[in-house]
Formats: structure tokens, C-alpha cells, sequence
């Protein structure tokens, strides 16, 4: 299938950026928005749209580490929350996107604390996920992966805690179809929750799901994710 | 769960098919021995050990039993010559095991060949035939059938199974079709054919309880019918079925109207015996997974009421 222009642009920019968020995870270094330099308003837009397709893992680096994001980063990050509001009819993953979005920022721009954007974003209803099948229930948890963050409840985590077993057979399931994406998505929630089976063979799997799907930046990111996510685990 | 009359249903009619294209299970008594004379015995085996299967759950409505027990007459009688042909077998290819494998499930229904049974008896003898090469999983089944023909085998069967693919229970992510059928054919001989589900040691079945949903709506959205239908029987097979009604529905849509399943996706086109040679198996494990499935699905019936 052909791609149109503006499609292909975007997808782009969005792979540019998960690179420069992988290379952060991996040195545990700034997010460079290297791609972001000029801000004009074509780039600018599509930056920020690049930033919504993104998400909260844009200053994932940020969270895990102690290390304070680059003003710019933050800059571009707090527009994009501000410039996609999601509609009331969205569907919930969107929501919850931008939900993520927000704690994100409110947790990472100190100028925002004691303002109304520094209060916690009242949380969405996540009953959509207790009601999914597995297959469903892993492709929600796996575009909503941003949300898989030690230590940062909320409901759609807990979601995902009340059923190991159906992620991970969501996780054989994405591995078989080679939806790389996904079985990186559905992988970082598992190095996060209780009670995932032996058999699946979690530390292998996503080896092997970098090792075929990591040209990817977006899988790439998810993969280094999930292995910080793991680290920090051990730690606890 | 799956309405039992569905499940059921799958395997009447692939008996009428079976019995409409019985003169596909045909031998090829002209081939040059070195081809390889025993190749067309599979076919008449597997048909042999699924109406055993049929026989033993006694699930068959009374026209499934009759071609059932027809079909095994023809096949003897006509395909094999009174069990002659698997004499000649034998005579052709000593140590292979096809002949003996295919021997037993009739032997098992009452039909007999003494010149068969003498020459299983010595190869049984023989450390050649206890030494030939086979993989973990046919080795673990000739082992079965010798132990229900009545001998001890000279590889007990519980020093086979942990060679086998499944036992050693490895990343479900990484099966494929090859390894999907060594997987189901462990479990058929580990079952005696899903005569024993509780003979599956306990970490195989936990294994399969955890994974096999997975494998089975894989193989359902490929449209991949012959080993979707090996999956079922494997599900019948567990201590605690699914009888997944997504997957049987799909199941029976595949099938034909008159009773073909196909291999994968749709029938192909061809001369009618290209087509059996490709539509028998499945249409066969259709038959199975029905039988077994209706069988299960009717015992938890009897528990619930009981």
C-alpha cells in the first residue's frame, strides 16, 4: 500500500524521534530533538504531531532516570499536550495517551507546580480493558505502552496486573504474527508485572524481538524500555 | 463452549466424504520397490486409527458407526487384500515400521494376518529395529504401539518423552508448523490417541492449557484447517478442554458441503485423486476432532448433571 506525502513525513519524524529517545535510554543522556531544530510552522506541526504519535515515551529517559529533560524537549512536549486535547468521544486509548502525556509533564516541568496544569489529571475509566479478550487486551496495553512505568499507577496498569497470562499470550501471539511493534509493547508491560509464566521465556523473547524487528526505532524503543524497566525492577 | 451438535456434526459429515471418496485409499502394487511401495499405506493407517477412536468413545450416531466399520472392511479387504498387501510390505522394506503401525489399529478392531503378526515378532527380535533412526516423537509412538500390540518396548516410553519438542516445554513463541505437529502427535501418542488425557504429565498439560489457545487462534486466522484440526484433538485431549467456540465454528464453516476440509484455506482443483491425496488428512482429523470433542463435551455434560 502507498503511503500518501504527509503520512510518510510523519511516520518520519516520528521514527527520527524514537531513535533520539532510544539513544538517550542507551546512554542515559538527554532527548536530543535532533530532527527539531528549526521550528517553522510546517516542521513545527508536524513535530508536535510526531510528539502526540509518541506520546509520554518522548521523555521516557527523563522518568527513569534522575537526569532533568532539555528545556527544548520539554517545550515542544508541553505543546504538544496542550495542542491535542482529546475529544470527549475519543476512544479511551487516546485518553489515556494523552492522560500519560500529562503526568508526564506535570511530573517533569517544575514551572507547572501550584498552577491548575500541575494537578494530576483525573484518571479515566479503564473497565474497556476488563471486558477485552486477550488478543484485544494486548493490543490496547501495547499502544498504550508509554503507560508501562515503574512505580506510576494508575488504572489501565493495574488492568494489566490483574491479567499476566492473557499478555502473555498476547505477547506469543504479536511474536508469531512478526507484529514487532506490538510484542515490543506487550513485552515492557510484562518486565513490569507479577505472575507472568516461565514457559514464555520473557528475557529471550525480546532479544530475539530486537533482533528482527529492532531496525525499527519504535520497537527499538520498546525493547530498551522494557530492559531499563526490568533493571530498575531488580533494583526494587 | 461449542454447541456439541456443531462439533458433531464436523465428523458425520466427514465420514460421508471419507466413504464417497473411499477409492482414494488406493496402494500402488506396480511401483518399483526402490520408489518406495510403502508410501500409500499412511493413508489407510490413519483411517484405521481414527475409527478406532470412533469405536472406543461410542459417540457415533448409527450411520457414522456403519460407514465407520464399512470403511475399515473396504480398506482391508480391498485396499490391503485381507491384510496381504502389508505382508508384502514387510517382504519389501523388513525393518521399516510402516506396515506394523498400520497393522495394529486393525488388529485392534478384530481383523488379522498371521504372516503380519510372525514378522513383527522377529523384527521385534532384532536390535536393528530396536536401533533404527527416528525422531524423539514417531520413536515415542512406535514404542506405544508395540506396548499395545503386547510387547514390552525396547525403549520404554518414559525415556523417550523428555527428548521430545514439547517436554522440554520451550518459548511457545517460536513454534511453527513443523514443530505445531510434532507437538500434537507427542500428546496423541502420550494419550493413547485421547484415550488417557490424565497420561499427559502434568507440566506437558499445564503447558498446553497456558499455550495452546494461542496456537489454536493463530492457526485458525491462517486458515491452516489440517493443523487447526490436530489442535482441537490436542485440546480434547487436555484434562480440561476449551472446546474453543470461535475456533470450531470456524472449523465447520471450512468444511464443504459435502464433507471435504480443506488443507489450508479452500479445496484445491485437480484430478480427483490429487484432490484426496490433499483433503483425506484433514477430512480425517476432522473426524477425529469431532469425535473426541463431542466425547468430552458430553462427558462434562454427565458431570454437571450428575
Amino acid at each position: 500500500m502507498e503511503q500518501s506525502g504527509t503520512s510518510a513525513l510523519l511516520q518520519g519524524a516520528v521514527q527520527d524521534i524514537a531513535s533520539d529517545v532510544v539513544s538517550a535510554l542507551r546512554g542515559g543522556d538527554h532527548v536530543r530533538m535532533s530532527g527539531t531544530g528549526a521550528m517553522d510552522d510546517v516542521e513545527g506541526s508536524l513535530t508536535l504531531a510526531a510528539v502526540r504519535v509518541l506520546g509520554a515515551d518522548l521523555l521516557l529517559p527523563h522518568v527513569l532516570f534522575p537526569t532533568p529533560p532539555a528545556p527544548e524537549a520539554l517545550a515542544v512536549f508541553r505543546r504538544t499536550v496542550e495542542a491535542f486535547p482529546p475529544r470527549p468521544d475519543a476512544a479511551p486509548t487516546v485518553k489515556w495517551s494523552h492522560w500519560a502525556m500529562s503526568r508526564t509533564l506535570r511530573r517533569l516541568d517544575t514551572s507547572l507546580a501550584g498552577t491548575p496544569a500541575g494537578d494530576q489529571p483525573p484518571e479515566q475509566d479503564a473497565g474497556w480493558l476488563d471486558e477485552a479478550t486477550w488478543q484485544v487486551l494486548t493490543h490496547q496495553l501495547a499502544v498504550l505502552a508509554p503507560l508501562a512505568v515503574p512505580g506510576a499507577d494508575c488504572a489501565v496498569a493495574r488492568a494489566a496486573q490483574r491479567r499476566p497470562v492473557d499478555v502473555a499470550r498476547g505477547f506469543v501471539r504479536a511474536v508469531r504474527r512478526r507484529d514487532w511493534q506490538q510484542a515490543a509493547g506487550a513485552g515492557r508491560w510484562l518486565t513490569l508485572i507479577d505472575g507472568v509464566p516461565e514457559t514464555l521465556g520473557l528475557e529471550t523473547g525480546l532479544d530475539f524481538v530486537e533482533l528482527m524487528g529492532g531496525n525499527d526505532p519504535r520497537v527499538a524503543l520498546q525493547v530498551q524500555a522494557a530492559r531499563v524497566v526490568r533493571a530498575a525492577g531488580a533494583l526494587v | 463452549m461449542t454447541d456439541t451438535r456443531l462439533m458433531h456434526t464436523v465428523g458425520v459429515r466427514a465420514l460421508e466424504w471419507l466413504w464417497a471418496h473411499r477409492d482414494g485409499f488406493r496402494l500402488e502394487p506396480d511401483v518399483d520397490p526402490e520408489v518406495g511401495f510403502l508410501e500409500r499405506f499412511k493413508p489407510v493407517g490413519e483411517l484405521a486409527l481414527i475409527c478406532r477412536v470412533l469405536f472406543r468413545e461410542g459417540v457415533a450416531g448409527s450411520r457414522q458407526a456403519e460407514l465407520a466399520r464399512k470403511l475399515l472392511d473396504h480398506t482391508w479387504r480391498h485396499t490391503l487384500d485381507g491384510g496381504r498387501m502389508l505382508a508384502r510390505g514387510q517382504c519389501i522394506e523388513p525393518l521399516s515400521p510402516i506396515p506394523f503401525e498400520v497393522y495394529l489399529p486393525y488388529k485392534e478392531l478384530g481383523y488379522s494376518e498371521p504372516e503380519v503378526e510372525r514378522a513383527t515378532v522377529l523384527y521385534h527380535r532384532l536390535d536393528s529395529w530396536a536401533a533404527l533412526e527416528l525422531d524423539p516423537t514417531r520413536r515415542l509412538g512406535l514404542s506405544a504401539f508395540q506396548r499395545r500390540f503386547g510387547f514390552t518396548p525396547r525403549t520404554p516410553e518414559t525415556d523417550i518423552v523428555g527428548s521430545t519438542w514439547l517436554a522440554r516445554t520451550p518459548e511457545p513463541w517460536t513454534v511453527s508448523g513443523h514443530i505445531a505437529y510434532d507437538v500434537t502427535h507427542t500428546v496423541f501418542h502420550l494419550t493413547d490417541w485421547g484415550e488417557h488425557p490424565d497420561a499427559l504429565p502434568p507440566d506437558i498439560a499445564d503447558y498446553l492449557a497456558m499455550w495452546l489457545p494461542v496456537w489454536i487462534d493463530d492457526w485458525l486466522d491462517l486458515e491452516r484447517w489440517d493443523l487447526l484440526g490436530e489442535l482441537l484433538v490436542v485440546d480434547a485431549c487436555l484434562p480440561r478442554p476449551t472446546l474453543d467456540e470461535r475456533a470450531w465454528e470456524g472449523f465447520a464453516a471450512a468444511q464443504q458441503p459435502d464433507g471435504a476440509m480443506p488443507a489450508v484455506r479452500t479445496l484445491p482443483e485437480g484430478e480427483p485423486d490429487e484432490v484426496f491425496d490433499v483433503v483425506y488428512h484433514p477430512t480425517l482429523v476432522a473426524a477425529f476432532a469431532s469425535v473426541l470433542a463431542t466425547s468430552r463435551a458430553l462427558t462434562e455434560l454427565t458431570h454437571v448433571t450428575s
